[in-house]
């Protein structure tokens, strides 16, 4: 039985509406909400607290319905991107605050509690400062100390790293996944960056203006985005097909006179379907590597590199369509004397996922 | 030589000109007057009364208006609910009314009417009474002190009280510990601004509570009565200590919105 259940849940705030959004997770599973700025997922994670009241809609946790219950009886923790930590109280008394109203003033075991998280969180040297004289990495830390010392059986996140610089963000990851990991709580964590859905989720649900466009495991959205706003938004591909050939374990797809074969079999033969294919699923040899069991071999011409952050993307033609390959740097820097000469791209047929066309 | 620049010139005269004329307004209040004649007046019995009813009334004023503006400025800047946009309108109507027109409502409505009767029968008589000094004071410093805490509370951050709320805190403790005290300095503004309209208040007070000496007479109604006697001495005294409680409400006022 699911931990924690969302069904139908609308909710009107006049200027935005959350249009219907249903999933559920296991004890312990890690959801990441990803979509653009104004999708909702910011008035999703506070619905599902209890800060705003649904429209429609049940929420369970652990086999009890809470969609009428206060926040506060919720036991759920919140870490918000600009951490809002109380600035009236120090980093002591803000993660003291919960466990004051768990366990009573004065309890012997709080100060106990305080010092393994900060411990854990490397935050001990800060106890009796003000937020306000924190860093950023710093502040964040302390959040996430306040939202697990009253030990939540869910803990929601929003945006908890985006705030911070790429270095400080790289640390606080590995420090949040074992703390987390630990701590074996389920979450729920709003991200605008990729990296942190494939470091931490097992679940991911994709919103956009209020509505939930797909929910599933890492794999499957990832790399069976079910519309192109997904594929877009995840940096998966899509070329235009139509199913030639299907058998009992392949498929074999036509994209503008190119054939490719898939393992996905449960299309239509005749069917159009958008074909899948992470960038990074593409290899790029110099010459013909030869016949590859479950591979696709692709004659292509090289026709521009761009540069994308520590990444780089090839773009290759091939029958009037252009592929878009994945590779680091030094790739790319051998590469790029072979713009506007023939390369061979390989790509598994398990990389090649057929999608029934839904817009 | 840099290039003068007409218009930031000429807003800064302007400014300065207005500033100069104010200033010798107020300044004439410390240049006329015989000093002697001031301290005089100033422990007269009439003055003294007039004080002791200014202050003592000022206070219970402003801890009413305080006890109400606190819930209404929250209810305004947290809540949305049918006839939120009326409830705001009327609550600010008394700052653009005269405050002879806010009186004479105010003395239709407490006297012969079945709230007037209501309240006379519970011992509460408001016109022509030093009650009714609080009451016109109340009704005409209400406005400002609720619309410093509504911008109070708009200016704290809702997720401070979220974060609350999930900790384990009612609506009342989340209240109690995070809004109250982050609004601390809206609360020593609104006190300040509350208390010195209080203290200030004519019109209302006249109509309601009548000018009549020795019972309803606060420092303005003070000043204005000894106006009319051509009792400048005293007219000008009960100015001076108006303009000084002014000066320390003003000053108190601008070091707490230094730090909003």
């Amino acid at each position: 039985m699911s931990f924690l259940k969302i069904e139908n849940l609308q909710v009107d705030l006049k200027e935005f509406r959350l249009k219907g959004i249903s999933f559920s997770l296991n004890k312990g599973e890690y959801l990441t909400i990803i979509g653009p700025t104004g999708a909702g997922k910011t008035i999703l994670l506070e619905s599902i607290i209890g800060f705003h009241e649904p429209l429609a809609g049940k929420i369970t946790l652990a086999g009890k319905d809470i969609t009428k219950n206060l926040p506060e009886e919720r036991r759920m923790g919140i870490v918000y991107q600009d951490y809002a930590l109380l600035p009236h109280f120090t980093i002591r008394n803000n993660i003291e605050y919960g466990l004051t109203k768990k366990f009573g003033k004065g309890n012997p075991s709080i100060p106990e509690r305080v010092e393994k998280l900060s411990e854990a969180l490397n935050i001990s040297h800060l106890l009796e400062r003000k937020p306000g004289t924190l860093s950023g990495g710093e502040q964040q830390r302390s959040a996430i100390a306040r939202a697990l010392a009253v030990e939540p059986q869910v803990l929601l996140m929003d945006e908890p790293l985006s705030a911070l610089d790429p270095q400080t963000r790289k640390r606080t990851r590995r420090l949040l996944k074992k703390i987390i990991s630990e701590a074996g709580i389920t979450v729920i964590h709003i991200t605008h960056d990729m990296e942190d859905a494939w470091v931490f989720a097992d679940k991911v649900s994709v919103l956009k203006d209020g509505e939930q466009l797909q929910f599933g495991t890492v794999d499957e959205i990832f790399h069976r985005p079910s519309c192109r706003f997904t594929a877009d938004f995840v940096g998966t591909s899509l070329y235009p097909g139509i199913v030639e050939k299907c058998d009992l374990c392949s498929a074999t797809v036509n994209i503008n006179g190119l054939r490719l074969c898939s393992k996905d079999c449960a299309v239509p033969v005749m069917s159009c379907v958008d074909v899948a294919i992470r960038p990074e699923h593409i290899s790029l040899s110099d010459i013909y590597p030869g016949e590859i069991p479950y591979h696709n071999i692709i004659p292509t011409k090289l026709i521009e590199i761009m540069e994308e952050g520590s990444t780089c993307t090839g773009f290759l033609s091939c029958k009037d369509t252009v592929f878009e390959a994945q590779f680091d740097r030094t790739r790319a820097d051998a590469l790029r004397k072979r713009v506007g000469s023939r390369l061979y791209a390989t790509v598994k047929n398990d990389n090649v996922r057929l999608l029934q066309k839904s817009d | 030589m840099p290039e003068v620049n007409i218009f930031r010139l000429s807003l800064i005269t302007l400014s300065m000109v207005i500033t100069v004329l104010l200033l010798m307004a107020i300044g004439s209040f410390f240049l006329v007057p015989d000093w002697s004649d001031v301290v005089e007046n100033f422990f007269k019995e009439e003055m003294l009364f007039s004080l002791r009813l200014s202050l003592w009334t000022g206070l219970v004023s402003t801890v009413l208006v305080l006890i109400f503006s606190i819930p209404a400025g929250y209810a305004l800047s947290r809540y949305n609910f049918i006839g939120k946009g009326l409830t705001r309108s009327i609550l600010d109507l008394p700052v653009a009314f005269p405050e002879l027109v806010l009186g004479l409502a105010l003395l239709l409505l407490f006297g012969n009417t079945p709230i007037g009767k209501a309240l006379q029968t519970m011992g509460i008589n408001l016109v022509f009474t030093k009650a009714g000094v609080v009451a016109a004071q109340f009704f005409t410093a209400l406005p400002y002190s609720i619309r410093i805490l509504k911008n109070t509370f708009d200016y704290i951050d809702p997720r401070y009280e979220f974060i609350s709320r999930s900790l384990g805190y009612s609506q009342f403790e989340t209240f109690k510990n995070i809004a109250l005290p982050l609004a601390k300095n809206g609360m020593i503004a609104a006190v300040v601004i509350a208390f010195a309209r209080c203290i200030g208040t004519f019109g209302t007070v006249l109509i309601l509570a009548g000018g009549s000496e020795d019972l309803t007479n606060t420092l303005p109604i003070t000043l204005y009565l000894n106006i009319s006697y051509g009792n400048m001495g005293m007219a000008l005294t009960s100015g001076i200590i108006l303009i000084t409680v002014s000066f320390i409400a003003i000053f108190v006022f601008e070091k707490t919105e230094a730090q909003l």
